[in-house]
């Protein structure tokens, strides 16, 4: 298995390569402090690259030997992996039905609605429900959470961080398993700590932070999300070339992508809506225009329907077109309350 | 552009008290700091009361919910309504004996404004006045009273001007978000509200916020400025009154002994919702004018 395929970060493998070790086989049977010595890494960097290493040759198996190119990738393989890593909940069953079992990590989602819909408490959500541990079927990752808008509001991220915890040890009493050095680490002030809030207060200092997140991120490997609430704010403001705007956009789309991909995180991105003017009435859609369309793998609308909240994916290479209702309540995203009603009867 | 750590922060987002706890309490506390908060409501409906009393009750100390700061008072619609503030400083004065020993209304800054360009031109000039004010108590609130009537006169109902209005909507918002965040500031803005023609739900058939349709003096409204701006506030309350109660008896009001009848019209119930903010559920609350100021009614 060649190194280019293992799940490590950019620059490890790059300093493996340059050292030599093009091959999983070649530094298989080394000791991690030779490793650390020749890559001029610490020993725990090269612990953990030889733990990636010998996981990933186990999950190789009967593939190994079939001479791919450099850095190519199965999609045997592909499949693999995808499910070695779990998805984040949005705490709400049916938006993770439609979803696909939860907003997926390699991927750039792109979520949209109305001032008031929920978008930054679905967000404030997953930047919490990533710190899930594994035990609990989670990441047990960190979140960064970047916001371009002041929404953030520590309280309310607060209270959705205790209801998470309940509802955890709600989960353990049945599970049983390590629930109480669980319950030690899972302190909602511990979940603040993970995440990482960024404020910016304009679009150049949103583009520097983006430019300088793979830096953050590779000295905080645990992060598994990157939220941008609202991607669109600053870029509403003053452009009056068009094309610059365009250009700087897909800049930063592919910066956010690049990143998804290299540190196998999730990057969720939070959209405004417009009307758009077309053939001489306006329409309800997205912001930043139809090039920022392609810009995301994933596209999630919320919109009403009635009293309730709806998400609709607009967008996806693999999930079908379906809309799920949900709600947003005291304890954070939950499933809509018709619903709620519907379970508790069952 | 550095990680802050939530935790060496305050557990919560200070907030700047109404000085009434019944409001306080629908609103988690006040109006939130470094956020901007919209007052939606036609006239006569109690926004400019809210924003002269939270001017007044930002200066009371945190232990009281406020921020003991001064405030900076835009106005932009009427000339600036003095003898009203007078008349709730010396009932401010008299609920707080001990606090201020000067005229509260010396750390209430006027200025007036009358064109939205001539809002954004004065920020810099905001900005170097929050910078180097040696005034006894830094300035922490800023009110806007009102954004509606600076952008409504002004730009003609063509795409060209629609869009050069968006973009100074985004223009103003942005900065006046990056001051709050820079100075700790709550920024609170009032806002019109248009009538809602045809059976569509909210403005265009879209929904914003809680409330399907927002309903005062018996009229399907919704905050003016449309979709945009919506999309610039962090929050925004919606101040109804519906004169359909009649003869409701105000002597259940229990915030003030003080019993005054012929200043306020007794078949008048106003209510305060909340239409959207990232940190309140939908809640909504009934609350009264009276001499003293805006006080909210327990139901």
């Amino acid at each position: 298995m060649e190194v280019g395929r293992l799940p490590i970060s950019a620059s490890q493998r790059g300093k493996l390569i340059a050292a030599g070790y093009t091959t999983l086989s070649s530094f298989s049977s080394l000791s991690p402090s030779h490793l650390a010595r020749d890559l001029k890494i610490s020993d725990n960097e090269a612990a953990e690259i030889m733990r990636v290493a010998s996981h990933s040759h186990r999950l190789d198996g009967s593939a190994a030997g079939c001479g791919t190119v450099n850095g190519a990738q199965t999609a045997w393989d592909m499949l693999h992996e995808e499910e070695m890593f779990p998805r984040i909940t949005t705490s709400c069953m049916d938006l993770d039905n439609i979803l696909g079992g939860g907003i997926n990590c390699k991927e750039v989602t792109e979520i949209g609605g109305v001032p008031g819909i929920g978008k930054t408490q679905l967000g404030i959500q997953l930047a919490i429900n990533v710190q899930i541990p594994v035990d609990y079927g989670g990441l047990g990752g960190k979140a960064i959470y970047i916001d371009t808008e002041g929404s953030f509001m520590v309280e309310r991220a607060l209270q959705i961080a205790e209801a998470c915890i309940e509802d955890m040890s709600e989960c353990g009493g049945l599970l049983r398993k390590d629930f109480q050095a669980c319950q030690l680490k899972m302190h909602p002030n511990n979940i603040l700590e993970n995440i990482f809030y960024f404020r910016v207060c304009s679009y150049t200092e949103q583009i520097a932070l983006i430019n300088y997140l793979d830096k953050f991120i590779s000295e905080h490997k645990d992060v598994k999300i990157v939220i941008v609430d609202s991607v669109t704010f600053h870029f509403r403001q003053d452009f009056d070339d068009m094309a610059l705007r365009t250009r700087l956009l897909s800049g930063m789309a592919l910066k956010l992508m690049k990143l998804a991909k290299d540190f196998s995180l999730a990057v969720v991105l939070l959209n405004q809506v417009t009307n758009k003017y077309i053939d001489g009435s306006f329409q309800l859609t997205l912001a930043l225009g139809d090039s920022w369309s392609h810009s995301c793998t994933n596209r999630v609308i919320l919109y009403w329907n009635g009293n309730e909240r709806y998400a609709y994916i607009d967008k996806s290479p693999s999930l079908r077109s379906a809309s799920a209702p949900y709600s947003v309540t005291s304890k954070g995203i939950r499933n809509s309350a018709s619903n709620c009603k519907r379970i508790k009867m069952m | 552009m550095t990680p802050e750590n939530l935790l060496h922060r305050l557990p919560s987002t200070q907030k700047c008290t109404f000085g009434c706890p019944v409001l306080d309490r629908c609103l988690g506390g006040g109006i939130p700091c470094n956020s901007i908060t919209e007052i939606v409501a036609e006239s006569g409906c109690g926004k400019t009361q809210l924003c002269l009393q939270l001017a007044l009750s930002a200066q009371l100390p945190p232990s009281l919910g406020g921020l003991s700061a001064s405030s900076l008072y835009i106005h932009t619609e009427f000339s600036f309504p003095s003898r009203r503030l007078h008349q709730l400083s010396h009932a401010f004065i008299s609920s707080h004996p001990r606090i201020f020993n000067n005229d509260p209304c010396d750390r209430i800054f006027v200025h007036a404004v009358y064109s939205a360009d001539q809002l954004f031109d004065i920020m810099p000039k905001i900005e170097s006045f929050l910078e180097n004010m040696n005034t006894q108590l830094p300035v922490k609130l800023i009110v806007i009273d009102s954004i509606a009537a600076l952008f409504r006169s002004e730009f003609e109902n063509t795409p060209i001007e629609l869009k050069r209005r968006s973009a100074l909507f985004f223009k103003i918002s942005g900065k006046l978000k990056s001051l709050a965040k820079r100075f700790g500031l709550a920024v609170v803005v009032t806002n019109q509200v248009v009538d809602l023609m045809g059976h569509l739900e909210g403005m265009n058939g879209l929904k914003v916020g809680n409330l399907g349709s927002l309903v005062s003096s018996g009229r399907r409204v919704c905050p003016a400025l449309g979709l945009a701006w919506a999309n610039c506030v962090n929050s925004r309350l919606f101040l109804s009154r519906n004169d359909e109660v009649v003869g409701e008896e105000n002597g259940s009001v229990d915030v003030s002994a003080c019993g005054d009848g012929d200043f306020l019209p007794r078949q008048t119930r106003r209510q305060l919702h909340v239409v959207f903010a990232p940190h309140l559920p939908d809640s909504s609350c009934e609350f009264v004018i009276r001499r003293e100021g805006v006080f909210g009614v327990e139901r």
